[in-house]
């Protein structure tokens, strides 16, 4: 049994390599900032960092099933336009609270459009959510024209300084997912997830609601990236309608390091929340190792294809030899 | 619980075709019914109707004398009619275990128990103990096994809920005789135990081995059905295919050894080796038709591909008085090979390009810069007029065309470049009766003219029938030779058989 | 079988929307005028302006007929990167534009190849693979300008591209039916273009009928790479300025105009015409909403909106219920 595990592990290969990555990521960047793994540290990065892994963690349960959320981004920026207009730097606690629960719908709303047109319309995912990325964002932006807004300065300074245990919060964050993602595993609906990204014609023939778990995967992704945009504002503490743009690439890179494969059907949480770090880290590390400006882009540009060929270079090398 | 099902005047159309017309069949509890008729003749179509993965566009049908109307498959399996798919519904990411129960995990407090699923799968896969070429278990993932064993798993992947009707669609074609064998036994106890099977075949033996009443279907419709006692295989091929009877194969003299000897060499292998392929050496003639015979799977596919360049190989290949090491398909082609190979739609054709553009594919080049279009036409119709292929224009998608006809395509975008060497993989599976018949009478027309045909084929009748020599192979080397007296059928499958007695402990 | 469903090509669906819409404009307040002489030029200048971008969406097309999710994100980054390249070889002279040309398409196709290489021998996906590609870019245009873009336009270069060349037609529309006439002549005429094809529908198929699949592939991303450099080249002409996000808004509509086109999104069957078609339809629509003096929010929702109702149109997958 442990034998198989090992067997299965060592198969898919790529969780190892992500891990791999991350211990050189964090050793090196320890080597250049040796105060990286301190509480007061830990818990400024970790709260940038986490925008980031819950939108990753979204749009690794949409590519295991065999899609793609290129919207997931613009989802982020509408969280962030409401809040910040409709909470405001000084809005009440109660209404606040209220609003998030609210976005939180409106992001899953977001994704019941997608899933609308990729699981029922039966439309190309790449596509569809590449579309619907415009029509969210211009959604965002008709709410919040020019950058302005924010959140009250208790949400703000909640987010960034509570640390339960002397843990960053978002180590909570990220244990609570990783458990209800093994809890999800175990489920009928975890094996449909795998089921549908493996072989969706065989899944329908067997029985599994196909376009109702592809359906669902939008969903969980719309709602991950309003999670990812309450936290992005509640780090920020101010309002742009383009600021989850650039997440949603960042977010497939980090599946895609983190091991899962673009194809659907194989690929893991853990993986993710991995590539997420990892991507995040980059720049840190870049910066302290006293790089000029001008090179820091295209250095982080470049490690991040490196590493996206490493395990394809090594099954290279490993056909060649056979 | 017992059952019938009946299926009453059932039409089904795609855009212009007409899959169903009018069949009907009926089936009760404790039979097996073969379902049979030539390629396009609708068997699949009227099974995918029953399991509830078509929808039906006319007729009705019944399940214990009541009208039902599938909206998924999923409906049919509530009324416990269950599949084994031709074309496999299996996830290849997940294991074994988790396959065959998909959708029906045993659940403990809300999660799916593992330890059920794997004790109830370890029970399934002793069904078939000693079965199995690899080292199977529960957790072993589907992906990378070998076609018979992915073939069994979805065989018990369709028993595992113990349905009151079984179809098994074309479930024989992947399998070795013991595994059939098997099959059988276990086809015949569950037939006591009260399942109602339909069996979907296109294999005569089998059909009268095991069948108790058949249904005959053509273009779309029921022409004939009754118990198997009452007909014979001749009738049946007569219902199936009106005008052309079994007879029609044609008849060879083979060569004799000596006269073989004084022929040129136009293909010597010598240890090849490749993944699959451990060590095979042959001399093929000009004008030879050589048979590669044996259980499926034992590297006959392997072994063609390598000589065809497609998979990393040694030792050492000479065609005429060169050697030659390809390591592409080009190459070979550059050399006058050509392959046909063993899944045509996933190997052979471009589905929703052309019959044009099929035919020319290897062949592009030769109408320079810029394409002569107009004499690519010219010569793809001349070759398409010379294998009577039925369609509706060059330009229409190859998709259209029946199994026979997409496979007149496939060799004719070779013949279109006049090879001397003609590989063959397993050309006849999945075609009718009639067009069967046809490639018999053009693979002996082409070694008559001097081409060297190399013929895989899982169809003892047809290697006996066509092939000057047969090879026989057993876990990637040729275990027996079989040529001029020898070459019978009893000993052809003795040979495939005995080999595999051997290799037990 | 009585009823025969009237099926119109989607390249010329699309041709006919954009006919539709330019007429319907006249009618609208800040619309095209229906003053004859003033639509027409108001149509020569969108014709125009929609060169640049059918240009970079020649490559895109190509690489989307490739088939196995092929996409190029580089695009956007290879437009502004030769557009530099361009401007800085030129520096106002009008003997430097003979090299600039190669230049600039060595440039791309070198990209291109690069992109190739990684989605075929290391097995990237393409959408990761030029994503990362388009970061690499962009790093490197931040390496080269180091923040301000040096050189000039030629005169030769404005004189051709942007003003009337022939019967009071600008050369960039001049260039681009030759252009046109070429990429028919490419898809239709050519081995490459049949094996292309071939390649995009079945790629097993193709290698075992001869075709170097892996050769195709990379000549084809070589090839959409090279072209976003000639794009990038004319779009120099055209303006006459170069800034470091010039090319960027060329990717999203690039990839809309194939889509828009009737291009197979999964790869084997589309046309350039359908491409030039698409690339109209979206520059009429983008123009009209800026004539209109809408804000970014309405015109980002009209363009994504448009996209989704073509692909709704056209790009429906095949159903898992036959």
């Amino acid at each position: 049994m442990i034998r198989h595990g090992w067997r299965r592990l060592a198969n898919q290969n790529r969780i190892p390599f992500a891990m791999v990555l991350l211990a050189a990521v964090v050793i090196i960047n320890l080597i250049l900032q040796p105060n990286l793994l301190e509480p007061g540290t830990l818990n400024g990065s970790m709260r940038v960092f986490l925008p980031l892994i819950l939108v990753a963690v979204g749009q690794t349960i949409v590519i295991l099933a065999g899609g793609i959320d290129i919207s997931a981004g613009a989802i982020v920026s509408i969280t962030n336009a409401i809040l910040a207009t409709q909470v405001g730097v000084k809005g009440e606690p109660g209404t606040a609270t209220l609003i998030m629960l609210a976005v939180l719908l409106v992001g899953m709303a977001a994704g019941a459009v997608n899933g609308f047109f990729v699981a029922i319309l039966r439309l190309q995912p790449i596509i569809t959510t590449y579309a619907t990325s415009f029509l969210f964002g211009g959604l965002a932006l008709l709410i919040l024209p020019s950058p302005g807004g924010g959140m009250p300065s208790q949400f703000t300074t909640f987010y960034r300084d509570t640390m339960p245990l002397g843990l960053p919060l978002a180590f909570f964050i990220i244990v609570v997912i990783m458990l209800a993602w093994y809890g999800i595993r175990q489920t009928r609906y975890g094996r449909y997830l795998f089921a549908v990204g493996g072989n969706a014609d065989a899944a329908y023939q067997t029985g599994v609601p196909v376009n109702v778990v592809q359906f669902s995967t939008y969903v969980i992704s719309g709602l991950m990236a309003a999670f990812g945009g309450i936290a992005l504002t509640l780090l920020t503490g101010s309002g742009n309608a383009q600021i989850g743009d650039s997440l949603t690439l960042a977010a497939i890179t980090a599946v895609v390091i983190g091991g899962t494969a673009l194809s659907g059907g194989t690929g893991t949480i853990a993986g993710a929340i991995m590539g997420a770090i990892i991507l995040s880290l980059l720049p840190n590390l870049i910066s302290f190792a006293n790089v000029e400006t001008w090179w820091q882009t295209f250095l982080n540009a470049a490690i991040i294809v490196i590493a996206l060929a490493l395990p394809g270079f090594i099954n290279l090398l490993r056909r060649r030899r056979t | 619980m017992p059952i019938s099902l009946s299926a009453r005047n059932v039409a089904k159309r795609y855009g212009a075709v007409t899959a169903l017309s009018d069949a009907n069949l009926d089936i009760q509890s404790g039979e097996v019914l073969a379902l049979v008729g030539a390629n396009g003749s609708g068997k699949s179509t009227l099974s995918k109707i029953i399991n509830g993965v078509v929808v039906l566009d006319g007729g009705q049908l019944l399940v214990d004398g009541r009208p039902v109307r599938f909206q998924s498959p999923h409906a049919a399996k509530r009324l416990g009619i269950s599949t084994v798919f031709q074309e496999l519904s299996l996830v290849p990411q997940m294991t074994v275990a988790e396959n065959i129960f998909l959708t029906r995990e045993p659940l403990r407090g809300g999660l799916v128990d593992r330890g059920a699923i794997r004790q109830r799968t370890e029970q399934l896969l002793a069904l078939f103990g000693g079965m199995f070429k690899t080292d199977l278990t529960p957790d072993t993932q589907v992906g990378p096994l070998p076609p018979d064993e992915k073939q069994i798993i979805e065989i018990l992947k369709a028993i595992s809920f113990n349905p009151r009707l079984l179809i098994l669609d074309e479930a024989t074609a992947s399998l070795d005789s013991r595994q059939v064998q098997r099959l059988f036994e276990l086809v015949t106890r569950w037939k006591e135990e009260g399942t109602a099977i339909v069996f979907v075949s296109h294999r005569m033996e089998e059909i009268f081995q095991i069948a108790d009443r058949y249904t005959v279907l053509r273009n779309g419709q029921t022409v004939g059905e009754g118990p198997m006692k009452e007909v014979t295989s001749r009738d049946l091929v007569g219902m199936m295919v009106a005008g052309i009877t079994a007879g029609s194969v044609v008849q060879r003299t083979r060569p004799s050894a000596e006269e073989l000897a004084g022929r040129k060499v136009t293909l010597d292998v010598k240890d090849l080796r490749a993944d699959g392929v451990h060590g095979v050496s042959f001399q093929l003639h000009e004008g030879e038709l050589l048979g590669l015979g044996g259980l499926r799977g034992q590297g006959q596919h392997q072994l063609l591909l390598a000589l065809f360049g497609d998979i990393p190989h040694s030792g050492t290949v000479t065609i005429d008085v060169t050697p030659v090491h390809f390591t592409h398909p080009r190459q070979a082609m550059e050399k006058r090979l050509a392959l046909v190979p063993g899944e045509r739609a996933k190997e052979g054709l471009l589905l929703i390009r052309s019959i044009l553009e099929n035919f020319l594919i290897p062949s592009w080049r030769r109408y320079g810069f810029p394409l002569r279009i107009g004499k690519a036409r010219q010569e793809a119709t001349n070759i398409s007029m010379s294998l009577s292929l039925k369609m509706a224009g060059l330009d229409a998608p190859v998709s259209s065309l029946s199994g026979g006809n997409a496979q007149k395509v496939v060799i004719g975008k070779w013949l279109l470049r006049n090879p001397r060497i003609l590989m063959l993989d397993d050309p006849t599976k999945g075609v009718d009766v009639g067009a069967k018949a046809e490639f018999y009478k053009l693979l002996a027309l082409l070694s008559d003219e001097g081409k060297s045909v190399l013929l895989y084929s899982s169809d003892d009748e047809e290697l006996i029938g066509l092939s000057d020599r047969v090879l026989v192979m057993h876990d990637g080397r040729i275990s027996t030779e079989l040529a001029g007296e020898s070459l019978t059928k009893s000993n052809l499958i003795a040979a495939s058989l005995g080999a595999t007695q051997e290799a037990l402990p | 079988m009585s009823m025969r469903r009237i099926a119109i090509p989607p390249p010329l669906a699309a041709v006919l929307l954009a006919i539709v819409l330019f007429l319907l404009s006249g009618l609208l307040p800040n619309g095209f005028g229906s003053n004859p002489d003033i639509a027409t030029s108001q149509a020569t200048n969108i014709i125009r302006l929609a060169v640049f971008l059918g240009i970079v969406a020649a490559g895109q097309t190509l690489v989307i007929i490739s088939g196995a999710e092929g996409i190029d994100l580089s695009a956007g980054a290879v437009v502004t990167l030769s557009a530099i390249v361009t401007y800085s070889i030129v520096n106002g002279n009008n003997e430097n534009v003979l090299l600039a040309l190669p230049a600039a398409l060595v440039v791309g196709a070198a990209v291109g190849f690069v992109n190739g290489l990684g989605i075929t021998y290391l097995r990237i996906a393409p959408l990761v693979m030029t994503l990362g590609m388009a970061g690499v870019v962009t790093g490197l245009i931040i390496v080269i300008t180091q923040g301000s873009v040096r050189g000039a336009v030629a005169p030769v270069m404005t004189q051709v591209i942007a003003r009337p060349l022939l019967l009071g037609i600008p050369g960039a529309i001049l260039i681009w039916i030759v252009f046109g006439a070429l990429m028919w002549f490419l898809l239709q005429r050519t081995t490459y273009g049949k094996n292309l094809f071939a390649v995009g529908t079945n790629r097993v198929t193709s290698r075992l009928s001869g075709v170097n699949v892996t050769g195709m592939v990379v000549g084809t991303y070589a090839l959409a790479g090279m072209l976003a450099g000639l794009a990038g080249f004319l779009v120099v002409g055209n303006t006459g300025v170069v800034h470091i996000r010039i090319g960027d808004p060329f990717l999203f509509p690039s990839i809309a105009a194939v889509a828009v086109g009737g291009t197979l999104l999964t790869g084997g069957k589309g046309s350039y015409w359908g491409t030039m078609a698409g690339a109209l339809v979206l520059t009429l629509i983008t123009s009209l909403l800026t004539t209109m003096q809408m804000p970014e929010s309405v015109r980002r929702m009209v363009l994504g909106g448009t996209l989704l109702i073509m692909i709704s149109i056209y790009g429906r997958q095949r159903g898992l219920r036959q």
